[in-house]
């Protein structure tokens, strides 16, 4: 059963600042789709919540050319996944949140909260990484900035401290050869990823590859890069055997937790299809782009 | 056999509840709200096994709001059980006195004047145990060392059953190819919208009232009388709206009892509302089972002999384990011509979540192994599947030799409907296949372990001054729309409509006894009820016509749509109503009012009729992740008569869903006796994107023993899915799957195993 807390409504953004240092035993509640989860088990029980629900200034999502695309961290999944300049020049945002739980869930849960919830399993920390996402957090005495995937430090730990509120996700304008995709392998297509992979890759001219990125998903304590798997990609014309050498590098680097759901080996083994199949994915679409 | 042209039988009729549910109006045992309720809470195990040594109460007994803690000593420790006549099939102390012998196994009770201090008050109550060696799977419990669960019962068999008939010996053989294969079946939460709910409130004048989520109101009224010490007639059962049942609520459950218990000490209600764990982790589910089939047939396809063993892991208590034990065999045989068969079933206790019915009532599990098993023995010799079960299918007339006597089968119909669709698919694309799986499903059983002395299901129906009827019955709407199915039938046989009728059900204290929602039962037995109540009811109103329309003795009356008229001269009549009010003046002021009642009688062994079916799912697989993706499910079905045209695609949409469920998502795993997913993040159901089109092609075929010809229509349709699967996957990946669910983990496991013996 939840405990009994006492409800903080600001009106404002430097007012829910002021009130987050104010309390010590302060949870922030936006869609709550993480949080009164948790709170039902009895997990946590905060004596104070503070709902940023109201807080209008977070809720945005703004694109332009040069700077990319920011979004406020109360905005919604389904404000996400129906936005058309997302739609345009994110595509993988959008099919990403088409499968991120049920409807019902993503009219109220935010990508902010979701963010701070840093559950490894969950769907846009991958994605956004693999697009190079940075975030914005901040208190009242002060913002940061920090590249998303230095942002999750651990199993529901990141590198806020308490009285930070995530501001902003900024996505930059992506490069002219670029693509991404994201899958996630699970029994239901609603639920978490028993396991997931994002890859993003970007071309050269000459049809070599740039940059490249894989992102794992619910396969160790927070969404994790596989920096020994791009760095075979950079600088090579792409082909199927990189991309499966690479999936099996992604396979060995996971460090995922065997549960009724799938055994460990399991899980490498899916990892592995996965990361292929999404650099694959992602290499065909920068191709045409 | 042609049909009588229907007015409202076979039309599409919208559940007579519908409204009042979907405006929330419906009120469920969840919603009751009486003065001065209380609220309980159930103290369960956390052991898989063991001894209680004491349990002290005086802890919760001090919390503030709590008015009572019970535990088995504040009962008159009965032993229960839903088979009746069967003193040693009644083992399970809902409140046990020595030992507990299952996780979640209820210890004690607590009342409260809220839900929070009846919780609060569980962690006060201390309880000094006896942790005993526990076992959890069959196969284990029945060796010599395992540790007895019950005193007195060997190696923990609970129940065998010997199924036999034929020269079996002979019969294998004849055969020219003789197969052999070991299946493992798992369980399947019943994971009813509703969990299980009471409400009871016992009063000075020593009458009990219950409101309970029970698919038989009368068997609660019963199993509550026997374990508190009161006459039937004095416990009153309501349960007008049921949130589900799929087998899992007709034995009494501690929500009903220990809420009795609670109320008769204080003399106030008391309301104990399961939470969705407890509903996992201590309800009952379906029987997860072993099998060994072996299987003769010669080279041309005709069937001579099967011999199966089951190994079930029962759990710790009976239930309607025993029953399912029978059927799961029996269906084993089915829907197929045998010229031995032989079945040995052995029900094991184990220190796990008792085992019991559920929707298919062991044919489910039977099907996934016999059905599968048949199209592998296909493909050893090259022979034609469908040919093949054309060839050995049941027929109008067969006997099941001393079981049962099959008077109307759609079967061949069903088989040649269903090869065409698959037909007309063509060729499928790589790693994608169709399954098929034929099978069969009774209509009620005819079995009474229960000892009642009532008829199987009665009816009365009044017919009002203004022509609108009263009909009480005592068959349970589930929610599967029974009570929908009777105004139907009520309406066709007085000649008026739907909404003429207003159906009184799931109160022991006002409507006739019934067996309630088993079994497939109801259609056919309380239809047939029903259907003789309204013509003893029509034949009375009819008198009347004749003296009123003067007419000449040879010409047949009838009513139709409210028209009272002459069967050879419609347009000579009059209206229903106005003949109603007429008959009630000759009456001198009685309503009109017919009885009917069904009891089977030289039906067989099992059941007054039966069901067939084939079903064919289409289905993918993703060769790398082991992933399924179901894409259609078809079925040609003969359930005799189709009473309501929108209650079938229901039954058949929510068949589909809850069996392809128990194929390839639903699991319940155990470690050390825990369920380790009583939730629905970790128990997976089927959702709304996974639901693929499930369509239906209906078979004409006319049942002698059904009202208007009907048979049973909802319950069988689960079990061909697991083995349809199953073939598909073996059609377009060339593995067996033997282990149910067929999890991702499972085909990568079966493809590799493939790999290596090409190799």
């Amino acid at each position: 059963m939840i405990n009994d807390f006492h409800y903080l409504k600001p009106a404002s953004l430097k007012e829910a600042l002021a009130m987050y240092a104010q309390y010590d035993d302060c949870k922030v509640i936006c869609g709550g789709q993480s949080l009164l989860i948790v709170m039902r088990q009895g997990m946590v029980a905060p004596e104070y919540l503070l709902d940023i629900k109201h807080v209008k200034e977070l809720s945005y999502i703004k694109f332009d050319d040069k700077d990319g695309l920011r979004i406020g961290a109360t905005t919604t999944h389904r404000e996400i996944e129906k936005s058309d300049v997302i739609a345009k020049k994110y595509p993988v945002l959008v099919a990403m949140e088409e499968k991120l739980a049920s409807i019902q869930t993503r009219n109220w849960g935010t990508i902010g909260g979701n963010l701070a919830h840093a559950d490894p399993a969950g769907d846009p920390g991958p994605v956004l990484i693999a697009l190079k996402a940075e975030i914005k957090f901040g208190s009242s005495s002060g913002e940061k900035t920090a590249p998303l995937d230095e942002f999750f430090v651990d199993y529901f730990e990141t590198k806020m401290e308490h009285g930070d509120l995530v501001l902003e996700v900024h996505v930059p304008t992506p490069e002219p050869k670029f693509g991404c995709a994201y899958q996630k392998f699970n029994l239901l297509d609603s639920d978490m990823g028993i396991v997931a992979a994002a890859a993003s890759v970007t071309l050269n001219a000459d049809g070599t590859c740039k940059d490249a990125r894989v992102v794992l998903g619910n396969a160790g304590p927070v969404p994790l890069r596989v920096t020994k798997a791009e760095d075979l990609l950079k600088g090579k014309k792409l082909d199927d055997a990189l991309f499966a050498e690479a999936g099996q590098i992604a396979s060995e680097e996971a460090q995922p937790v065997a549960d009724i759901h799938a055994s460990e080996e399991h899980r490498r083994h899916v990892l592995g299809v996965l990361t292929k199949r999404m650099l694959k994915k992602a290499f065909d679409q920068a191709q045409k782009a | 056999m042609s049909h009588a042209k229907y007015s409202v039988i076979n039309t599409h009729v919208h559940n007579i509840d519908g409204v009042a549910k979907v405006t929330g109006r419906a009120t469920y045992t969840f919603d009751v709200k009486l003065p001065g309720m209380l609220y309980g809470k159930i103290l369960r195990s956390p052991h898989p096994h063991a001894k209680i040594i004491n349990i002290d109460t005086t802890r919760a007994m001090e919390l503030p709001g709590v008015k009572i803690v019970v535990t088995g000593k504040d009962t008159l420790g009965i032993k229960q059980g839903i088979w009746r006549r069967y003193e040693e099939l009644c083992d399970e102390q809902v409140l046990p006195l020595e030992k507990v012998r299952y996780i979640g196994e209820p210890v004690a009770a607590v009342a409260a004047v809220t839900e929070e201090i009846a919780e609060a008050a569980l962690d006060l109550i201390d309880v000094e145990w006896e942790v005993l060696p526990a076992v959890y799977e069959p196969l284990e419990a029945i060796k010599k060392e395992a540790p007895t669960i019950h005193e007195g019962v060997e190696r923990n068999v609970n129940v065998t059953r010997h199924i036999e008939w034929g020269d079996v010996d002979e019969a294998f053989e004849d055969a020219d190819y003789i197969r052999e294969d070991w299946f493992k079946c798992s369980g399947q939460a019943h994971m009813c919208m509703e969990t299980r709910a009471a409400v009871s409130s016992f009063t000075p004048e020593g009458k009990l009232t219950v409101w309970a989520s029970t698919q038989s109101a009368y068997y609660t009224q019963g199993l509550l009388a026997g374990v508190l010490g009161l006459r039937e007639g004095d416990v009153r059962v309501l349960a007008p709206y049921v949130g589900g049942g799929f087998g899992g609520k007709f034995e009494l459950d501690a929500a009903m009892f220990c809420s009795a218990v609670m109320s008769m000490k204080l003399f106030k209600p008391v309301k104990v509302v399961f939470t969705r764990e407890e509903d996992f982790i201590a309800s009952k589910r379906r029987t997860p089972m072993f099998y060994y089939v072996r299987t003769g047939i010669k080279k041309d396809g005709t069937f001579c002999a099967r011999e199966s063993r089951m190994f079930s892991n029962g759990g710790a208590y009976t239930g309607m384990g025993a029953t399912a034990l029978y059927l799961s065999g029996f269906f084993h045989s089915f829907p197929y011509k045998w010229r031995g068969y032989r079945y040995d079933g052995y029900r094991v206790y184990t220190n796990t979540l008792p085992s019991t019915s559920m929707r298919g009532f062991g044919a489910p599990q039977a099907m996934f192994c016999s059905e599968q098993q048949i199209d592998w023995i296909c493909a050893d010799l090259g022979l034609d599947p469908f040919e093949v079960r054309r060839k050995n299918g049941h027929t109008e007339g067969y006997e099941v030799p001393g079981q049962a006597f099959i008077a109307s089968c759609g079967l061949e119909q069903c088989i040649n409907e269903i090869e065409k669709w698959v037909k007309s698919k063509g060729k499928l694309p790589a790693n994608r296949g169709i399954g098929i799986s034929s099978c069969g499903f009774m209509s009620g059983g005819i079995f009474n372990w229960f000892d009642s002395p009532y008829s199987f299901s009665s009816a009365v129906v009044t017919i009002n001054v203004d022509g609108t009827v009263e009909l009480h019955v005592g068959c349970q709407d589930i929610g599967q729309g029974s009570n929908t199915t009777m105004a139907i039938i009520a309406a066709e046989t007085l000649g008026v409509k739907v909404e003429d009728i207003r159906v009184h059900s799931g109160d022991t204290a006002h409507c006739p006894a019934d067996l309630g929602a088993w079994g497939s039962r109801q259609t056919l037995m309380a239809g047939n009820a029903v259907k003789m109540a309204c013509e003893d009811a029509k034949k009375q109103l009819l008198e009347f016509a004749y003296a009123e329309m003067g007419i000449n003795i040879v010409y047949d009356l009838d009513i139709k749509d409210r028209w009272v008229h002459i069967v050879a001269r419609p347009e000579r009549g009059l209206p229903y109503g106005e003949l109603v009010k007429k008959a009630l003046r000759a009456k001198d002021g009685q309503r009109i009012m017919g009885r009917g009642y069904y009891t089977p009688h030289r039906k067989g062994m099992i059941s007054p009729a039966y069901s067939y079916m084939m079903q064919a799912v289409d289905a993918e697989v993703d060769p790398e992740t082991g992933k399924i993706k179901i894409h259609e499910v078809m079925t040609a079905h003969d359930c005799g008569q189709p009473i309501n045209q929108l209650g079938l695609i229901g039954q058949l949409e929510g068949a589909a869903s809850m069996a392809l469920g128990y194929a390839y998502l639903e699991d319940m795993p155990f470690e050390d006796g825990k369920m380790m997913n009583p939730n629905l993040v970790d128990y997976k159901v089927i959702k709304a994107p996974e639901m693929p089109e499930a369509g239906i092609i209906e078979i004409d075929t006319y049942e002698p023993e059904g009202p208007y010809g009907a048979k049973e229509a909802g319950e069988g349709l689960t079990n061909p899915t697991a083995a349809a699967l199953g073939n598909a996957i073996y059609n377009a990946m060339g593995i067996q799957m033997k282990e149910l669910p067929i999890t991702p983990e499972r085909v990568l496991k079966a493809l590799r195993e493939k790999k290596e013996v090409q190799k």
